[in-house]
C-alpha cells in the first residue's frame, strides 16, 4: 500500500471535468485508489463520489494506492494531479 | 532431481564454451613463446646466438608468451564472467559486470585477511597467488566458477526486484551487482578459512603418493588430473616439481631438490647419462595422453557429432586437439566434456594416471617446462636421444593410448548419449527453447492470472513487436528505437502508466520514473513470451472480459430518464467541452435550454449540490448516478446567476425543480448554457440510448438505459 499527500493548486478544485479525468486515470490501474479529504474517503474511480468530496483549492487530500500495480498507479496519479490540479 | 542436476550441468558446460574458445589461441602463444624464451632450452640447443634477450626474435616470442599467459593467469576471471553470462537467463551483460566485480571483491576480501594474518609468509607454501594484482589464495579456475555460478543464481533471482519508491533507482538490474558484491565479500571471508583446509588435505595426499612406488605414481597421475577443474593441481604437483618431496639429488656437486629442478640440472649437466626416472615420473606421464590420447578423444567426439554439426564443431575440436598435442595445454579439450560427461572425465583421470605409471615402469625420463606437448617432447626427449630418455616408449604407449581413448570415448558417447559438442540435437535445442519459452510465458503472466497488461499496452503503443529495433532504459525513461515512428501511438503508452512520451525521429522515450528498469525487464520477458503477436486480441479480450465481469457484478436496473430542461436536444458529442463530448465523465445527453429551470429527470435522491450551484449530482432510485451540469465552464461564475432549490440528501421526485438560473445573465457573462446530463456510472450499463431529438419539453422521455 502506498500513500501520498497532495495539496490542490487549481483554483476551482476538483470539479466535474478534472474529477472525470481523474476517475478515468484511476481506471487504468488495477490497484484500488482512494482519495481522502478530512474524514471522508472515496474510491477514485467513482466519479460521483469523487465530485461529492467537494475538494477545493488549497485542500490537502491523501491518496492511497493499494494493489498489484501500485507503483505505476502512484506515479500515474501523482503525475496527473501535478499536471491538472 | 537427477535430471535437474544433469540439466544444470549441461548448461554449465555450455556456459564454459565462451571462455574455452579463447584457450587454444592463448595456449599456442604461450606454448611456443615460453618454450623458446626458456634460458635452459636456448642454452641446451645452442640457440643463444639466434634468440638473444632483447633481440627482435626474442621480444616477439616474449610477447607471444606473455599475452598467452595473460589469458591463463586471468582464466578465473574469464570463467567468473563467462559462466555468469552463460547461466544468466536475461540481461546477461549485467551478470557479466556482476561476475567481474564479485570476483574482485571475493579476492580482495581474502587478500585483506591474508595481510591481517601476517602476509604471504604466514600462509602455507604454494597456497597463494597473485591475480589482477591482488594477493589471494590459489583457487584456480574453481574460484571463477563459484563466482560465476553464484552470481548467475543471484542475478536470476533479483534482476527484476522492485524496491520501495525511494530506493527504486537501485531496483531491477541495478540491484544485482550490489547484492553480488555483498554476498561475495562474505564468500571471500569464508573461503579464507575453508580453502586452506582443502589445500592442506591435498598436500597430505602428496605424502601418500611418495610412499607407494608405482601405485603411488598412478595415484599421483589420477589426482593431478582430477584436481584440474578445481584449480587445485598446482597445490598438489608443485611440491613434487619444486621441493624435496619430488626427490633430492647431487648433480655436479650441487644438491638439487624437486623433480623439475633435477631434470633441468641434469639437462644442463654434461655428465648425465640417463635422466633420473625417480624425478621424471612426475612429468613424463603427461606425454602419451596429451599428444595421443586426448586428440584421439577429440576425434571420437568429432565422429559422434551429428553430420550437419560436424563442420561447426570440427573447428573447435581440431584447434583444441592441436593445442593439447603441441603445447600440452589440455583444458580446452577437457572442459568440452568435463561437465556434459563427468564420468568420462573420471575415466580420463584413471587412464592419465596409468600413463604416469607406465612411463615410470618403462623408465622414461623426459621432463618438461610446464606441460607435456610435442614441443617439450621434441626438446627434452627426442633431441636428447633415446639412450638418455627412452622417449620411444612415449610414442609406443601413446599410439596405444590413441586407440584406447578413441574407442573408450566413442563407445561411452554412443552408449550414454553424452551431449558432447555437436550432439545437442536440434530437437533438443527446440525442446530447451520451448521450456524457456514456457518460463517466459509464465513470467509474463501477472498475479491476476491474466497477462502483462502494461507490457502489452507498451507494445501496442510502439506499433507492435515488429516495429521495435532496440530497447534500452536510463534512470527514468524507456528508450526505444523504432523502425517506423509513425506507428507509435501515445495513448496506449500513457495508459500503461507512462507520464510522458518524447519523440525524436525514430527514437522514442517513454517516461516511467525510477521503476523503469523493472518495466523494461517485464517488457523484454513479454517480447520473448510469444504473446507479443497477440496483443490486440489480449487487450480486447481483457477489456471485454473485465467489462463483462463488471456487468454481472454491478448490474444496475434498467430505467428511463426524462428531459431535465425544456429546449433542444444536443447529442453529447456536440457539446463544446471535451470533458463531456469525449465522454470522459460518462455517456449521456445535453439540452440547449430555452427556460432557466432544471428539473429532476427521475425519482431519487440529491447526492450533492455543488457549492457553485451550477451542477447537481443525483442518484436515481434504481441506482443510476447522474450529473446535471448547467452550462459550460460555469464553475467560474461561482454561483452567480444560479439558485438551488434542493440541498444534499433531499429525496426528490421526477419533475421537482432543482436549480433555477438566469440564461441571459450567463450568456452575457460569456458562457454557454448547454446542460449535459451524464450517467456517471456508464460502465454499469450495457447501453444508453437517446430516444428524443430536436425540441423537447421538460419531463418528456429522453434516455433509455439498460
Amino acid at each position: 500500500m502506498k500513500t501520498f499527500e497532495y495539496t490542490i493548486k487549481d483554483e476551482l478544485g476538483i470539479h466535474a471535468r478534472p474529477a472525470g479525468m481523474l476517475a478515468k486515470t484511476a481506471k487504468n490501474y488495477e490497484s484500488e485508489i482512494t482519495i481522502t479529504k478530512g474524514e471522508k474517503s472515496v474510491v477514485c474511480t467513482k466519479l460521483m463520489a469523487l465530485m461529492g468530496l467537494g475538494v477545493k483549492c488549497g485542500d490537502t487530500v491523501t491518496v492511497t494506492v493499494n494493489g498489484a500495480d501500485e507503483d505505476a498507479a502512484e506515479a500515474g496519479i501523482k503525475a496527473f494531479l501535478e499536471e491538472n490540479l | 532431481m537427477k535430471d535437474k542436476i544433469f540439466g544444470v550441468l549441461q548448461r554449465v558446460g555450455r556456459s564454459f564454451m565462451l571462455p574455452i574458445a579463447l584457450l587454444p589461441v592463448a595456449g599456442l602463444l604461450l606454448g611456443i613463446g615460453s618454450s623458446f624464451t626458456n634460458p635452459t632450452t636456448l642454452e641446451t640447443y645452442g640457440l643463444t646466438g639466434i634468440i638473444t634477450e632483447g633481440g627482435l626474435l626474442y621480444t616477439i616470442l616474449d610477447i607471444m608468451s606473455k599475452t598467452g599467459n595473460a589469458v591463463f593467469d586471468n582464466l578465473a576471471l574469464l570463467f567468473a564472467m563467462g559462466v555468469a553470462i552463460g547461466m544468466a537467463k536475461k540481461e546477461k551483460e549485467v551478470a557479466a559486470l556482476s561476475g567481474a566485480i564479485s570476483y574482485l571483491i571475493m579476492n580482495t576480501a581474502i587478500s585483506a585477511l591474508i595481510t591481517a594474518k601476517g602476509g604471504v609468509e604466514a600462509m602455507a607454501a604454494n597456497t597463494t597467488t597473485t591475480t589482477l594484482g591482488i594477493t589471494t589464495l590459489q583457487m584456480g579456475v574453481f574460484g571463477g566458477i563459484i563466482v560465476g555460478l553464484g552470481v548467475a543464481a543471484l542475478h536470476n533471482r533479483f534482476y527484476k526486484i522492485q524496491l520501495p519508491q525511494v530506493l527504486s533507482f537501485f531496483g531491477g538490474t541495478r540491484f544485482v551487482p550490489i547484492v553480488c558484491s555483498i554476498v561475495y565479500l562474505v564468500v571471500g571471508v569464508g573461503m579464507f578459512y575453508i580453502w586452506p583446509v582443502v589445500q592442506y588435505g591435498i598436500a597430505q595426499l602428496g605424502q601418500l603418493v611418495l610412499e607407494s612406488g608405482y601405485a603411488g605414481t598412478w595415484i599421483y597421475g589420477i589426482i593431478e588430473r582430477a584436481l584440474i577443474p578445481f584449480g587445485l593441481h598446482h597445490v598438489f604437483y608443485m611440491p613434487f616439481w619444486q621441493t624435496e618431496l619430488g626427490g633430492s639429488l647431487m648433480i655436479d656437486g650441487t644438491l638439487v631438490q624437486g623433480a623439475q629442478n633435477i631434470f633441468f640440472a641434469e639437462l644442463a649437466s654434461k655428465t648425465t647419462e640417463q635422466f633420473s626416472v625417480s624425478a621424471t615420473r612426475f612429468m613424463s606421464g603427461k606425454f602419451p595422453f596429451m599428444i595421443f590420447g586426448l586428440p584421439a578423444a577429440a576425434f571420437a567426439m568429432y565422429r559422434t557429432a551429428r553430420p550437419e554439426k560436424k563442420k561447426l564443431v570440427g573447428g573447435l575440436l581440431l584447434s583444441a586437439a592441436l593445442t593439447s598435442m603441441l603445447t600440452g595445454i589440455t583444458e580446452p579439450l577437457e572442459f568440452t566434456f568435463l561437465f556434459v560427461a563427468p564420468i568420462m572425465y573420471a575415466v580420463h583421470c584413471v587412464l592419465a594416471g596409468l600413463s604416469y605409471m607406465l612411463m615410470h615402469i618403462f623408465n622414461v625420463g623426459v621432463g618438461m617446462t610446464f606441460s607435456g606437448g610435442a614441443i617439450d617432447l621434441t626438446l627434452f626427449g627426442i633431441l636428447q636421444g633415446n639412450g638418455k630418455t627412452n622417449w620411444i616408449w612415449i610414442v609406443i604407449i601413446g599410439l596405444v593410448y590413441a586407440v584406447v581413448y578413441y574407442f573408450v570415448f566413442y563407445f561411452m558417447i554412443k552408449k550414454f548419449n553424452y551431449k558432447t559438442p555437436g550432439r545437442e540435437a536440434d530437437d533438443e535445442e527446440t525442446k530447451l527453447y520451448t521450456r524457456k519459452d514456457m518460463e517466459a510465458r509464465k513470467n509474463a503472466k501477472t498475479a491476476d492470472g491474466g497477462f502483462d497488461r502494461v507490457s502489452a499496452l507498451i507494445l501496442k503503443g510502439l506499433g507492435g513487436a515488429a516495429n521495435i529495433s532496440d530497447i534500452d532504459c536510463c534512470a527514468t525513461r524507456l528508450r526505444i528505437t523504432v523502425k517506423n515512428s509513425e506507428l507509435v501511438d501515445d495513448a496506449p503508452l500513457k495508459e500503461s502508466g507512462a507520464s510522458g512520451v518524447i519523440h525524436k525521429g525514430n527514437g522514442i522515450q517513454v517516461i516511467y520514473g525510477p521503476q523503469v528498469s523493472v518495466v523494461k525487464s517485464h517488457l523484454e520477458d513479454f517480447l520473448d513470451s510469444g504473446l507479443a503477436d497477440k496483443i490486440d486480441e489480449l487487450l480486447d479480450g481483457n477489456t471485454q472480459a473485465a467489462a463483462a465481469e463488471q456487468k454481472t457484478a454491478n448490474k444496475a436496473e434498467s430505467g428511463t430518464l426524462y428531459a431535465h430542461l425544456t429546449g433542444k436536444v444536443v447529442p453529447l458529442e456536440q457539446v463544446e467541452d471535451e470533458a463531456f463530448s469525449a465522454k470522459v465523465l460518462g455517456d449521456g445527453i445535453a439540452i440547449e435550454p430555452t427556460q432557466g429551470k432544471l428539473y429532476a429527470p427521475c425519482d431519487g435522491k440529491v447526492d450533492m449540490v455543488f457549492d457553485t450551484k451550477h451542477a447537481v449530482n443525483l442518484v436515481s432510485s434504481t441506482g443510476c448516478e447522474i450529473l446535471l451540469h448547467v452550462g459550460i465552464d460555469t464553475v467560474k461564475l461561482d454561483g452567480k446567476f444560479f439558485e438551488a432549490h434542493v440541498s444534499d440528501g433531499d429525496n426528490i421526485k421526477k419533475g421537482d425543480l432543482l436549480i433555477s438560473f438566469d440564461i441571459d445573465g450567463i450568456k452575457n457573462a460569456g458562457y454557454k448554457v448547454t446542460t449535459p446530463m451524464i450517467i456517471c456510472n456508464t460502465d454499469d450499463y450495457k447501453s444508453i440510448k437517446k430516444t428524443a431529438d430536436g425540441s423537447i419539453s421538460a419531463g418528456e422521455k429522453i434516455i433509455e438505459i439498460e
